[in-house]
């Protein structure tokens, strides 16, 4: 017995000391549990506590170079379901889908969900104040109506490329919604409490308040009055040409800023899901290659200007042809157009003599200046989806490639492209890089924040030699292929395209051009460059008669809203038998009808009012206007 | 021998109103949330927690003071009449089945768990047991086995609720008693062997008991199934840090932490007073277990030797498993953690074992 008592003592103590020990195991465990995992899990624990109540920030609105609105937000309801609220969901769903014409089982689903708040996306997402009211009625518990907010295109189609759209959350998906979503989104901000297992708050959690940073505004280079007539214009010329489709540009030569861009067809951004992706993915001035034709024939001149390779007065013959290599390259006009001076070759926009300055500026240098005025690579303007076009490889260039590229075939470039290089052309021979955002504004006050300054990329040719382009130009329109721009004091300078396009076969198709003209006015000092292509205008494929007046017509407007003054000097039209002569207006204010209707012999005349004297006239004495045209007379 | 009285084990004492006056102000800080949203009455738990302990401590000292020739002669009555007990409380009907387990016999508030008496009533009966004189332990046939054979009956039994908690704590005691008592060395190897097998099989028995195990081993696996207890208890520990969040300031008790009053009330003690309160509440159970395990070695009866170690190993265990437990030493089984959970009827058959062990101490040469 006492040898058992001692074993039993014995075991006894075994057992204590290894509880001790256990206990001691337990303090460590304890110890790191609290001490060295307390941190990690501390964090993880608030991470479960935390319910974030999301505060929006509002988007930055897109304003025009004036402060127009072009897209800003207007409030729209939304659904929103607290799923811990909602006794009878089955019940609540089946309303709500009805309503909301949603799938059932869709909202069920959402609505038992094991979330603090959910959105009912896309159905329940801005809807509108009818719906909203239906579901108010319902008085349900857990489903409420929240402010939110959407994109609002005041003006709906206009500049919709530009601007793009927005998705469900108001984040950008399209065009400069995209590209500045960053700053145009600004931050969304909080409300962070601790809460318990139910969604309530939590006592003694933490609480904190971070404020939403509202986007900022845009302001862009592009002028909204611009841009209407732009966009007036090329809807007329889907009217009248029926095309596959239209485009056109207007940009300040001076800086680069785009004052209008526009394409037809269009869409409303308010409404993009309606729209082919195509159409709205697309923005032609800028994605859309082709051959440019003849408005190419600019790069060609600029170059052999600066190169001395010509003078205006100079004499060619063009026989109708030019042989290169072997190869029979026609001039657009039959038979040729005789014996010319070179600004006749510019006017006339004769093939073979462009050939011949091709020629005379050989490979090397023709091609050098291509590179320069910013062909072959992207202007690097602030929009989404710019092509590059296509230029011969140099080692590929013989000596018909040579003598086509300088009439402007064989080569593929974009519409802006164009654009960047006859403005650096005519602005005294600097290069610009386009761009549309102009500058950051604050949403509180409106003060800039940021703007945007003229990027000058690099000097293509001479001050001297982009006088001489200009006077060319202005002559084309004046005296030569360009006559249906004319504007009356605005000195219009320009140049038509007419150019084949390439098939999916790679082949040139028949009867399917696209017509073009880029213009410059004034001459003397542009203030804008205008360019519009028509792609397979039904009728006359000619880029004289087509794409010529449209650009005229918007030169005409722009230029009288931005208030620019009519030259008094210019180069006087060539008189043309099948147009009417411009005849000078004379002042007609202070005469009586009588004394009118014997001096008057060129122009109607239209009599408003009551009165015995003329008080005031439209147009103005001084101005000059079409023979046969009708002048308006107030009496007073 | 000549007997004397003493005064019992002071220490014990003070260490168990300790003990219940923490559980006491824990079990309201963790319960008041889920009182409140439960019942409409933060105090519920507090209040009754309160009168069970105060019932407990007066039952205590009662048995404290028993003749104690009175504990030999319920050691085999209390067997059967626990083993009676549950078989009774298997009767679909009769046991009252709560979180999945039939394990309760009486009415609404006035229940009791018989495998709790049966812990008691088997410390007794082993104890009773191994002083016979035909009881030899170092025999396997005439003195292991028979023993290994209750064990294994009124473990089954157990198990049929199933209440793994409570059979682990018995299975435990009882080794433990058969270790003191003598068995053979040899035997003890074996059976350890025999013993993780039987481990393996139970929880492969169970698929959900292996979702407990690999959920003790990396609990963010499923963090919302299997994981989840052991997460949340631990939220409510990292947090605690070094001096703890101040009490009532617990955030994982609001609705995160299943019943905090109960089976996890250690994480709120650790959550609200931080490393140093529940270091402190660790130390109180050292110390019980040391001065409950000095009073076996003091006395000099066998028999009540066995009983004071049999008494003071189920508490040792029944606390280290659970503290293990909720702070992720050992996989999610339901344990309470004696005098701090809230327990009602088993708080006060806690109370009234310690009032066995107080009694012991009372004995001198």
């Amino acid at each position: 017995m006492g040898a058992i008592a001692a074993l039993v003592k014995q075991r006894l103590f075994i057992v204590f000391v290894v509880a001790m020990l256990v206990f001691l195991a337990l303090l460590g465990r304890l110890g790191y549990v609290q001490l060295i995992q307390g941190k990690w899990l501390s964090g993880k624990a608030e991470e479960l506590w935390a319910r974030n109540i999301p505060f929006e920030a509002k988007r930055g609105e897109i304003l025009d170079r004036n402060g127009n609105k072009l897209a800003y937000n207007v409030s729209a309801p939304s659904v929103m379901v607290i799923p811990a609220q909602i006794k009878e969901p089955a019940k609540a769903a089946k309303r709500l889908a009805a309503i909301l014409h949603a799938s059932e089982t869709k909202i069920y689903r959402e609505m038992t969900k094991k979330q603090l708040i959910v959105r009912l996306n896309p159905e329940g997402r801005k809807i509108s104040e009818a719906t909203a009211r239906q579901i108010q009625a319902m008085k349900t518990p857990g489903i409420v109506i929240t402010e939110d907010s959407k994109r609002y295109h005041p003006d709906k189609l206009l500049a919709a490329h530009l601007l793009g759209f927005t998705g469900i959350d108001n984040q950008g998906l399209a065009g400069l919604e995209l590209i500045y979503d960053q700053q145009l989104r600004g931050q969304r901000g909080a409300i962070s409490f601790s809460s318990n297992a139910r969604g309530e708050r939590l006592p003694g959690g933490v609480e904190h308040y971070i404020p939403p940073r509202d986007g900022a505004h845009l302001q862009l280079t592009i002028d909204r009055t611009v841009q209407m007539i732009l966009e007036r214009e090329l809807d007329q010329a889907m009217a009248a040409h029926h095309p596959e489709n239209v485009l056109a540009i207007a940009m300040k030569p001076q800086t680069g800023e785009i004052l209008g861009m526009a394409s037809r067809p269009a869409f409303n951004p308010d409404q993009y899901r309606h729209v082919k992706p195509e159409i709205y993915n697309r923005n032609l001035p800028i994605w859309k290659t082709y051959e440019p034709g003849s408005t190419f024939k600019i790069i060609t001149l600029s170059a052999a200007l600066e190169e001395k390779k010509v003078s205006f007065k100079e004499g060619f013959f063009d026989p109708g042809f030019a042989t290169v290599g072997g190869a029979h390259l026609r001039c657009w006009k039959k038979g040729g157009h005789g014996s010319q001076t070179f600004l006749q070759v510019v006017e006339n926009s004769c093939n073979p003599g462009f050939v011949a300055l091709g020629q005379r500026l050989g490979k090397q240098k023709l091609f050098s200046y291509i590179y320069r005025f910013g062909f072959g690579e992207k202007t690097s303007i602030d929009l989404n989806g710019e092509a590059k076009g296509i230029l011969f490889r140099p080692d590929r260039v013989g000596p018909v490639e040579l003598a086509t590229t300088a009439f402007g075939q064989g080569v593929s470039v974009t519409p802006i492209q164009q654009v960047a290089a006859v403005s650096a052309a005519v602005n005294g021979g600097k290069l610009y890089r386009p761009f549309v955002a102009k500058a950051w504004l604050d949403p509180k006050d409106n003060h800039i924040i940021s703007q945007k300054k003229p990027i000058f990329v690099r000097r293509v040719i001479s001050e001297e030699t982009s006088r001489q382009v200009r006077i060319a130009l202005e002559s084309v329109v004046a005296q030569g292929t360009g006559r249906k721009a004319f504007v009356d004091g605005y000195r219009v300078g320009g140049k038509t395209g007419t150019a084949q396009k390439v098939g999916p076969d790679g082949r040139y198709m028949t009867d399917n051009h696209i017509v073009s003209f880029i213009g410059i006015a004034p001459a003397d000092h542009p203030e804008v460059v205008v360019y519009v292509a028509v792609d397979n205008p039904q009728g006359i494929q000619f880029g004289g008669v087509v794409a010529a007046p449209i650009v005229g017509n918007m030169i005409d407007d722009i230029l009288r809203y931005l208030g620019v003054p009519k030259r008094t000097h210019q180069i006087e039209p060539k008189k043309d038998p099948l147009e009417p002569e411009l005849v000078k207006v004379p002042n007609l204010i202070g005469q009586t009808p009588d004394e009118i209707q014997n001096s008057l012999s060129l122009f109607g005349l239209e009599v408003k009012g009551q009165g015995k004297k003329v008080i005031n006239q439209v147009p103005k004495g001084g101005q000059r206007l079409k023979k046969g045209s009708t002048i308006r007379i107030y009496l007073g | 021998m000549s007997k004397v009285q003493r005064n019992p084990d002071w220490i014990i004492i003070g260490t168990i109103l300790m003990l219940l006056s923490i559980g006491v102000l824990m079990v309201y800080s963790a319960s008041a949330a889920f009182a409140a949203h439960k019942y409409g009455d933060p105090f519920y738990f507090a209040k009754r927690q309160f009168l069970f302990a105060a019932l407990g401590v007066f039952f205590m000292l009662l048995v404290a003071q028993m003749n104690q020739t009175r504990f030999q002669q319920l050691a085999k009555p209390g067997l059967f009449i626990c083993i009676a007990l549950l078989i009774i409380v298997l009767i679909p009907g009769v046991g009252i089945l709560r979180n999945g387990a039939r394990s309760w016999l009486g009415i609404g508030a006035f229940s009791i768990q018989p495998s709790e008496f049966m812990k008691l009533a088997l410390i007794l009966y082993f104890s009773h047991l191994f002083i016979q004189p035909r009881f030899q332990l170092t025999s396997f046939r005439q003195g292991l086995l028979p023993s290994l054979a209750i064990l294994g009956s009124v473990f089954a039994l157990i198990m049929m609720q199933p209440d793994l908690g409570s059979g682990t704590v018995l299975v435990g005691t009882g080794m433990i008693l058969i270790l003191i008592a003598g068995a053979r060395k040899k035997h003890l190897i074996e059976l350890s062997f025999v013993g993780i097998a039987g481990f393996v099989g139970l929880v492969l028995a169970a698929p959900y008991r292996i979702a407990r195990i690999t959920a003790f081993i990396d609990p963010w696996k499923d963090p919302l199934g299997a994981g989840y207890q052991l997460i949340q208890s631990l939220y409510a520990m990292g947090p605690g840090g070094l001096m703890g969040l101040g009490y009532g300031m617990s955030r994982q008790k609001h609705l995160y932490l299943p019943e905090p009053h109960t089976d996890f009330i250690f994480s709120i003690i650790a959550e609200e007073l931080g490393f140093l309160g529940a270091g402190t509440v660790i130390l109180l159970f050292a110390i019980l277990i040391w001065r409950g395990y000095r009073v076996a070695m003091m006395t000099t009866n066998t028999y009540h030797r066995f009983v004071a170690a049999g008494i003071t190993s189920m508490l040792m265990i029944q606390s280290v498993i659970n503290i293990g437990v909720v702070s992720g030493a050992f996989p999610v089984t339901g344990i309470t953690l004696p005098f701090l959970s809230y327990g009602g009827s088993s708080l006060t058959l806690t109370l009234v074992a310690v009032g066995v062990l107080l009694n012991l101490s009372r004995i001198k040469r």
